[in-house]
Order: structure tokens, then sequence, then C-alpha cells
């Protein structure tokens, strides 16, 4: 086999001490089935302060916002709650999100509406007075008929632009720097329209600023945005509007591989097993999007990249030292100078450490017709919809905590395996990847998946096969042990298990 | 010389021979094949010649551009041959990571196009790349693009097939050198090359060369990008190593500082791995033997890499400035010497002081204009570092007053300023966003 192609998984100390309680883990399982999710409200509180020291850093004002979507618990949000309401909120996406976050314990102050909406949702907000951040000219008319019919107080709204790549009059000579489409927000050059709008719907809504929010990792598309939204800001000044707002949405990323060289090198035996100059590394030799046509590799690989040396709080910071492209001071001096607040919506950055995923092992068994032959394939109490690491693309390996501490046996050495799902159907595959185990695990050892409290974690899960949806359980570290509960009993000002702390 | 065209030009570069005294190689001359004197610039210009030869003969109505993806020396090649033949060039590129590189394919008129960044929120089931988009765009009916495809086409290497590797063996006196080291690219100048010199003598040992995977060197691939190129084939490297970015600065500095060659980063990357592996060999061979012969490649020049030394190895570009400046000023020290005033006092101090003082804006000229105090000037504070470095900008009788968005900058300005003899200076405390937060009037131009 060579040298095991570990991918492990970045880990802050209290991922690394929940792990190294595996006698506890079990018995969360053994109580509360496979699978189970495990969420540690601390992390979520000490995240959202490293995104504060970077504003502070650079002097800016404005609140961080937690992107509620990344994440369905109760207990991330309501710790969330009970930090600072003047830095700190959270941003929702749905009618059922709104409800969840005001019942957590957000004043509506601390409240922004995203994406698409329905009136529905669109009403709460304005009724309970929500920041509303709008997708479209359509839903600004929308809102304005709703608060207009109702007869409720003046909303504060946001606009969210798009489409900076045609807008973008500013940039050198000759090159164009080029953005994806994006469904959601307006195109930035038909702001005009939309701020005239606004003016004359000044009973109704209030503009206090402008969002963007770019699918990409690349800094300069997000640089570009940032400096059109400045230039629009202005544009809202002239016409006597007073917005103070700069949203710059989310996309911050995670580090989900700890070492360099792990990621390095397996992505290079991805390219070499595609080319067939090594055994596939994968199930049936699926490629992840590269292609070997006649001995070249095309296509890109599909893969989030999991090894990031600068993501999160450091990737905020590094966009806001950047310049601007035709402005030519750093994001934030831009900001600041213009007296502009910054929001951010980190989602995955903010869950970042937040949690693991728990399965047990059902079965190990090979795959080869005769016995002792073939690949091996390691059944899990779980399906690939509980832990939906694949489905966005993130590589990264499992934790192996045995059900028994030290039982094995000297042969013992790394293996290969598939990690395959409880439903019956051929597809219900964890990974299509071959994982790579410091020993073949045995039934009853849980697997868990560390960090997935962002995306990875309930935001495919489904009842397929009537197969059990995960609980979720909020974990606290008290001295030198670890106390629980369930995710819904969770609040920021009881120890689990009862007395105040 | 006369020539007819530039073109002509192209090819016949000089094979000069490196100092022993610099290498330390005992047995082995090294040759470094000056590629970087072709007209343009570079190793590029044979291959975009010979590529883009036939279709801008074929080129019918003049309305066609030539594209490519390259954000280096094949584009510069492409776009003054474009330039010659009446038509538009066009660059396509992740990202132009060199900046003195994009100003100058824009100074020789090239349109650069830098695609989008990887997607943050993965959609695994989308594999189209942007590269595939861009070859269904090339092959629409009627699109009038002039496709070299420099990482696939067979023109590539057969320009070295008929010119650099003859070259060499001309040089060389009818003989393969016994090393023959390339940086990996597009692959096409070491496999024409090799082509040649393996059917002179198929001993000749090949070292390809790829950048560390998570580095950057110009013109060089990292391991995995070389399986992406179509002309690349295995075969033709006995060994396959890597060099990093500091390793090819520290040839590149070698060449120029000791054999008088203005190479850049990947002829500097050659060199460095050239000596790295035949010094073992040399370890091994005596005097009795024949002595050998090694020949690498030097690409290109070092003038457009200066932001890339700069970014890298900053002390090989002098000592930092003299003269006056406040980041020199710790913390403390601007806290026990900066004068402040709050915005009461500074609006009272506006009206009513006897000389009135002078306001300073250290913003930007943007934020400047949009809103300010009234009356005051703005000097950007890149302009006022400059002005202080040579001496105090106002005269002393002139009271000043410093204002910048959170009161941080100016505090540390009036430090300075204080310490070289203004008698008052003074800095307006939580700077202009306080103002506004007190609702002290600004004003738009």
């Amino acid at each position: 086999m060579g040298v095991p192609l570990y991918l492990q998984p970045r880990l802050e100390p209290s991922l690394t001490s929940l792990l190294d309680a595996g006698v506890f883990l079990h018995s969360l399982v053994d109580a509360l089935g496979s699978p189970l999710n495990v969420l540690l409200p601390e992390q979520i509180a000490e995240n959202t302060e490293r995104f504060r020291a970077v504003y502070r850093e650079h002097h800016l004002a404005g609140r961080v916002y937690f992107a509620h979507k990344a994440n369905r618990s109760s207990a991330l949000v309501r710790r969330l709650a009970a930090m600072d309401s003047a830095a700190t909120g959270v941003d929702v996406a749905s009618l059922g999100e709104l409800r969840h976050a005001l019942a957590c314990g957000l004043t509506p102050d601390r409240v922004m509406a995203t994406g698409p909406k329905d009136p529905e949702f669109l009403w709460l907000a304005a009724r309970v007075g929500a920041t509303v951040n709008l997708d479209s000219r359509g839903e600004l008319d929308q809102l304005v008929e709703i608060v207009r019919k109702y007869g409720l107080s003046r909303v504060d709204v946001l606009l969210r632009l798009s489409a900076f790549e045609s807008a973008a009059s500013s940039e050198g000579v000759g090159v164009r720097l080029r953005s994806r489409r994006s469904r959601f927000g307006s195109p930035a050059r038909e702001v005009s329209d939309l701020l005239s709008a606004v003016e004359r719907y000044r009973d109704a809504v209030e503009l206090t600023g402008v969002a963007y929010h770019l699918d990409t990792t690349a800094p300069a598309e997000k640089v570009r945005a940032l400096e059109c939204c400045v230039q629009v800001m202005d544009e809202c000044r002239a016409r006597g509007l007073a917005p103070r707002v700069v949203d710059i949405g989310g996309g911050f990323g995670v580090g989900y591989v700890a070492d360099a060289g792990q990621w390095e090198r397996y992505t290079s035996a991805l390219t070499e097993a595609v080319l067939g100059t090594r055994p596939a590394l994968t199930w049936r030799g699926h490629g992840y999007g590269l292609r070997n046509e006649g001995g070249t590799v095309r296509g890109t690989a599909a893969l989030y990249p999991a090894y990031r040396p600068t993501a999160g709080p450091g990737y905020l910071d590094e966009l806001l030292s950047l310049p601007t492209p035709s402005l030519g001071r750093p994001s934030a001096t831009l900001l600041l100078e213009h007296l502009y607040d910054l929001y951010v919506e980190p989602g995955r950055a903010l869950a970042d450490q937040c949690g693991l995923s728990l399965a047990l092992v059902l079965d190990v068994r090979r795959t080869g017709e005769v016995s002792g032959s073939g690949e091996y394939l390691v059944r899990l109490g779980m399906n690939a919809g509980d832990v939906s690491l694949e489905e966005h693309g993130v590589l990264v390996d499992p934790v192996l905590l045995p059900r028994t501490a030290a039982e094995g046996s000297d042969e013992e050495s790394p293996v290969g395996v598939h990690l395959v799902g409880n439903l019956c159907l051929e597809a219900d595959l964890i990974t299509r990847r071959t994982v790579f185990l410091p020993r073949l695990p045995r039934i009853g050892d849980l697997l868990a998946f560390a960090n997935t409290a962002g995306y990875a974690m309930d935001f495919h899960a489904h009842r397929a096969q009537r197969q059990p949806v995960a609980r979720t359980v909020a974990v606290v570290r008290e001295g030198g042990s670890w106390r629980w509960c369930l995710d819904e009993e969770y609040w920021p000002i009881t120890h689990p298990g009862g007395a105040l702390s | 010389m006369r020539y007819d065209s530039i073109t002509e030009a192209i090819g016949n570069t000089p094979l000069v021979c490196i100092d022993p005294a610099v290498h330390g190689l005992r047995h082995i001359d090294l040759y470094a094949k000056l590629e970087m004197l072709n007209p343009f610039g570079s190793v590029k210009d044979r291959p975009a010649w010979n590529m883009a030869r036939p279709l801008l003969e074929a080129a019918a109505d003049g309305g066609e551009t030539v594209v490519e993806l390259s954000s280096g020396n094949t584009a510069k090649a492409l776009a003054l041959l474009a330039g010659m033949h009446g038509l538009r060039f066009k660059s396509v590129t992740n990202r132009m990571r060199v900046p003195e590189i994009k100003d100058l394919l824009l100074l020789l008129g090239a349109e650069i196009e830098e695609l989008p960044g990887q997607s943050e929120c993965l959609d695994p089931t989308d594999t189209d790349d942007p590269l595939t988009r861009f070859h269904q765009a090339l092959s629409e009916p009627g699109s009038a693009y002039l496709h070299t495809d420099q990482y696939f086409n067979p023109r590539n290497t057969e320009a070295h097939a008929a010119g650099t590797g003859p070259e060499i063996v001309k040089d060389l006196n009818g003989r393969a050198p016994d090393w023959f080291i390339a940086c990996v690219g597009t692959a096409g100048s070491s496999t024409g090359v090799v082509r040649v010199l393996r059917e002179h003598d198929p001993e000749v040992r090949v070292l390809g060369l790829v950048a560390h995977k998570s580095d950057f060197i110009p013109g060089i691939r990292t391991i995995d990008e070389v399986h992406q190129v179509g002309l690349f084939d295995p075969a033709t490297y006995d060994t396959i190593a890597s060099v990093s970015s500091d390793e090819a600065i520290d040839g590149m500095m070698t060449l120029i500082r000791r054999c008088g060659l203005l190479s850049g980063p990947t002829g500097g990357a050659a060199y460095l791995g050239a000596v790295r592996h035949l010094r073992v060999v040399d370890a091994e061979l005596t005097d009795a033997v024949p002595r050998k012969s090694a020949v690498f490649i030097v690409c290109d020049r070092a003038e457009s890499y200066l932001s890339y030394v700069r970014q890298r190895r900053p002390e090989l570009l002098g000592t930092p400035r003299r003269g006056h400046s406040a980041t020199a000023l710790t913390d403390a020290e601007v806290q026990a010497e900066a004068q402040v005033i709050g915005t009461d006092d500074a609006r009272r101090w506006i009206s009513g002081g006897d000389p009135r003082p002078l306001v300073v804006d250290l913003r930007g000229p943007h934020a400047y204009a949009a809103l300010h105090i009234e009356g005051s000037v703005n000097i950007v504070d890149e302009l006022f570092d400059e002005l202080v470095r040579g001496g105090l900008p106002f005269s002393k009788r002139q009271p000043v007053l410093l204002a910048c968005p959170v009161g941080e900058k100016s505090a540390r300005y009036a430090a300075l300023l204080t310490r070289m003899g203004h008698p008052d200076v003074r800095s307006l405390a939580g700077g202009i966003i306080a103002w506004r937060d007190a609702d002290a009037p600004l004003v738009r131009e």
C-alpha cells in the first residue's frame, strides 16, 4: 500500500479534547443512537471574538452575523445571542430561521433577513423590525406594499448588489476580471433605478447600506465589489440618503486538513490515479471532475481547498488589507475614511471547530468474491445525507474511536477502506474516496467526522428509508470532564443538567 | 545585420559557458542557452511565431483575435506578432501574478481576461471548469478567434526541434551535451530540444524542473499542473525535480551578479536546479574520463520581475529609506508626545483660535470629497508621509489640526511633527468618526 494517504483533520484544542473523551462519546451514541451530532457552543463565541479582533485591528465598527443556514441547531444561535448585542447578530434566510433566531433570544435589531423571501417572511421581519437585505427590485416593492398595507414602522433595508463585472468601468483598459454569475441580488449597473425607488418609498423603508455576497475564493473579485459598493454609497449620499453600512457577506472559508504536505501528496496522487500511473484512490475510479484524455489530465478537481493557510478571520483580514482596484486604498481604510460600518455574514467560518458527527461501525467486510480478497467496505450507522462533507467537496479523514482501549494486535496497520452508508442504495457512500485509517475498524467502534458544524451536519439530512435523523447534543467542558444536554435543552446560562452557571 | 522583419531575428541565440569558479563543477562544462536574447525577450518567441504564422497568414479580414492561455512570455510574443499583422490579441489567465507583466501586456495592446476564482460554496456536480467554457466559446460557429493552443499545439515543440535543439548541437561542435536541463512550462522547449539531442546521442540525460506545489515561479508548472499539458510526456525526462521560488531567486542572483547574465527567476531556477543535480554526479567523476557538458535554458530577463523579488527578498533591493518617519515611533511615544483635542474643543479652536488652525484631513481624496470638515485641506497620508520625511511642511507659526478616520494616524503624525520642532500640532481625538458621532457638521464637495 505504501505510505497511507492521510488527510487528517485540523483540530483546535476543544475538538482535540472532546475526541480524547472516547468513553464519553461512546456512551452518548449508546444512549442516543447513531448518527449523533455533537456541538461545542463555546467555540462559536470564540470564533466570533476572532472576527471581532479583525474589526478592532482595522478600527471598523459593525456587526458580525452568523449565517444560520450553516447549522439548524439551537445551541449555536443561543450561545451567540448571549454575546455583545452591538457587535453580533444572526443572518436568517427563511421564515423558520427568523422565528428560531427570535426565540433564541436575539432582538430584532440583531437579525438580518437575507436570500429570496416569501411574503410571510417579509411580514414577520418587517413586523418585528429586523433588517431586510433586499434581493431584488420586486422584493422591495413587495416589502413596501406590506409595510403600507399593514401600517408597519419603517424598515431598515440593505440592497444586495451583484454583477459587478459589467458594472466595473474603473479597471485598467484591456483587463477584464471575470466572475461567476449569481442568481441573487440586483445588477449593480441598475442601481440608479433602485435608489430612485428607495427615495420614493421613504415612508416605508430606510436605506441603511448596500451588500454583496460573491461565491468565490478570489479576493480580487470581492475587493472590486467592495469598491463598487463604496461608490454606490456615494451616490446615495448625493441623493440625500444616509446609509452607513457596507455588507460584504461571507465566504471566508475554513481549513479542514491540518497538514499542507498531506493535502499536496493526496491531490498529486489523485492526479496520478486519474492518469492510471497508480491504483485508484476512489470507489470505481471516480476522478472528482478530473478526466484522463489520452494521457493528459483535463477538467478541474471539484474539491474544496481543504488545506487553507489563510481562512476565516485571517481571510477577512487579508481582504481588508488589499488595495481596491481604482481608488487604490486598502479596503478597510476605504470603509473607515468614508465613515462606513462593516457587516459580515460568515457561516462556515463561524461554525469552524464547533462540532462533530459520530457514526457507529455496523459492518466490516471485503468486496472480493474469494474470501480475504478485495477492498474493505466499512458500513456506518449513517448515510451520506448525515455528514455532507462530500456534498461540499470537502475531503478529510474521520477519527477512529475504538470501543475498547488497547486490545489491538501487532499486525494491525494502516488500511484503506470505503465508507458506505446505511441506505439500500449503491450510491450511498459517505465519501467516494478511499479513506486511510490507522487500523481496520471493528464493529462497535465509532468514526468521528470532525468539524462538520458548518453545512456538513444537518444541511442535507433526510428521512429516506425511515432511517433515523441524527439527534444533536451540546457539550460543555467543566473542569476535567464533559457535560452534555440535548440541543433543544441548551441555554447559555445553564450548566447542561441544571444549575445556573 | 539587416532584416526585413523582426521575426527573422528570432532564434540563433548565444550559448555561453558559465565560469567554473562560479558553479564549482570540476568535470562538467556548464552552458547557458540565452533564449532571453530573442527579440521579444524570451524562449517563447520561437513557438509563438511558429504557432501563429499559419494562423496569421490564413486570417482573412483582419477582424480576428489571437487568443492564448498565457500570463507571461507567450502572451507577450503573440501580442507583438498580432499587432504586426493588424490583429488583436487576448490573453486568458487565472490571475496575472506579476504586475509588471500585466502592465507590459497592456502596453503591447493585449486584452487580458482573468477567470473567476474557485467557488467557495462548492457544487461538486459542476465539473465544467472555466477552461471548458473557454474552449466552448472558441469553437462556437462564427467565432473570430485564432487559438494558438500552446499546451497542445505540436508546432510549439517543432519550433524547438527545428531551432533551439540543432543550434545547441552546432555550438557544441556537432555533439549533444551529456545533460540537458529545462524548466517545464508548456514542455515545448524540453520536448523539442530533447528529440534532437537524443537523435545525436541517445545517452543524453534530461532533467525537468517543476515548481514546489504551493509555490510560484513564473513560467514553471507544478508537478500536478504538468499533467494537464498535452505536450508533456514523462518519457522525455530522466529525472523530474522541484525547485522553490527562493532557490530560483538565488540562481538568478548568481547569474546576474557573477555571470553578467540578466536572467529572470525561471533561468535562475534552471541554473540552480542544474548545479544542484550535477554536483552529485560531478563528485563521482574523475579526471580519467573525458570532460562532460551540460546545457540549461535562460528563459527570459530580470526586469519584469522586480516586484516578484521585492515581495520575496526585499533585502536584495536595498535598505529602508531615511528621513523622518511616523512608523518609527512606538505606541508609547505617540501617546506621550501627541497633543490631542476632542471634537468640542476642536470646533471652538477652529472658529475662535488666533491664529486659527489649519485643518489637515489625512484621508483619501474620494472620502474627503464625500464628506469633510469645512475649510480643511486634504493631504492623503501617503503624500503626507513623503512631505514630512523631508521636513516640516508648514511654518512653526501656523497651528495645525490633523484629522484621520479614528485619530490614530493623526496622533502619530502629531507626535512626529512635535518632535520635529513644531510648537502647536494637535490630533483630532477619535477622528472624523467621533466628529460625526458628535453631530458636528461635515460638508460635501
